[in-house]
């Protein structure tokens, strides 16, 4: 949800009402301020007061990312970015329990729906044997 | 000094290096410098800067020039960082990470899964079914787990991933 909502931002050049922004989502309000917070927090958004028919809400507009590594983002989930990079263990994807939590961790940042409370990780048969 | 702003190749390097490392980075002069020289301005030991320059060294990202002390014969490295090489260094990491989730994929679609209902670990068929279905763990029971949002969610960012080449 939260890529979601960044990728709607993103997608309104003039910006969009926070009040907007949860209706469109078909989220409630204060999962909507979670997601505006992280977004905020990340740099990724900015945020101005505005007032509409005399209720206050905020436009949010898309900040761009500051460089040229924008295309990368993919690599990135939330803050933290894929573990490949620089890894030095033996590599077996399908079993990788870094890869797995990375997997998990982007499942749950697109599927913010989804019940999985913590990320299970996969154990090989030769662990399960020991 | 190199500042490194942009939250991506932070993120990118911090993986690489680690704290200490980017600390570094950003301590670096843009000029020539011996790796005395920058443990000496960071105050970080020599070692974890000589492991930081030869990682970056790996990956494009830092340079180095030897010259040769004609007194004492002693070689001198002379460091220069390559932060323009950082969106050549970021494409090969999506084209080594897509290729991992390809096979990532190719498993997830090729499996039928079982999970601990306390949440413990993750089982093929043949595993769970080793194990009568029951989580060797925490002797919990093991469950059917949809994977279906996971093999989604991998396709999608690899076509994100692909379009970032």
């Amino acid at each position: 949800m939260y890529e979601e909502a960044l990728e709607y931002i993103k997608s309104c050049e003039d910006g969009v009402l926070q009040s907007d922004l949860w209706k469109c989502l078909d989220i409630d309000s204060r999962k909507c301020s979670r997601i505006v917070s992280k977004l905020l927090k990340e740099d990724l958004i900015k945020r101005v007061p505005e007032s509409i028919d005399g209720v206050r809400t905020f436009r949010l507009r898309y900040a761009g990312i500051s460089g040229s590594s924008g295309q990368f983002r993919p690599l990135m989930v939330g803050e933290g970015f894929e573990p490949c990079a620089g890894c030095i263990n033996e590599c077996v994807p399908e079993h990788c329990p870094e890869l797995s939590e990375w997997i998990f961790a982007v499942v749950l940042a697109e599927n913010s729906d989804l019940c999985l409370d913590q990320p299970i990780k996969k154990v090989s048969t030769a662990k399960i044997e020991q | 000094m190199v500042l490194i702003e942009d939250p991506i190749y932070r993120a990118y390097l911090c993986k690489l290096v680690g704290e200490e490392g980017l600390q570094i980075v950003e301590s670096m002069p843009e000029d020539e410098v011996t790796d005395e020289h920058v443990a000496e301005i960071t105050g970080i030991s020599l070692n974890t800067v000589r492991r930081t320059l030869y990682l970056l060294y790996e990956h494009r990202l830092a340079k180095y020039k030897r010259e040769r002390d004609p007194e004492s014969g002693w070689l001198t490295y002379l460091w220069t960082l390559c932060v323009e090489n950082l969106d050549r260094a970021l494409e090969s990491e999506v084209k080594k990470l897509l290729r991992k989730l390809g096979d990532r994929l190719s498993y997830e679609k090729n499996n039928i899964f079982y999970a601990c209902v306390g949440g413990c670990a993750r089982f093929v068929f043949d595993e769970a079914s080793e194990n009568n279905f029951v989580c060797p763990f925490c002797g919990a029971g093991l469950e059917y787990m949809e994977n279906d949002r996971i093999v989604s969610t991998i396709e999608k960012r690899m076509g994100d991933l692909t379009a970032a080449l």
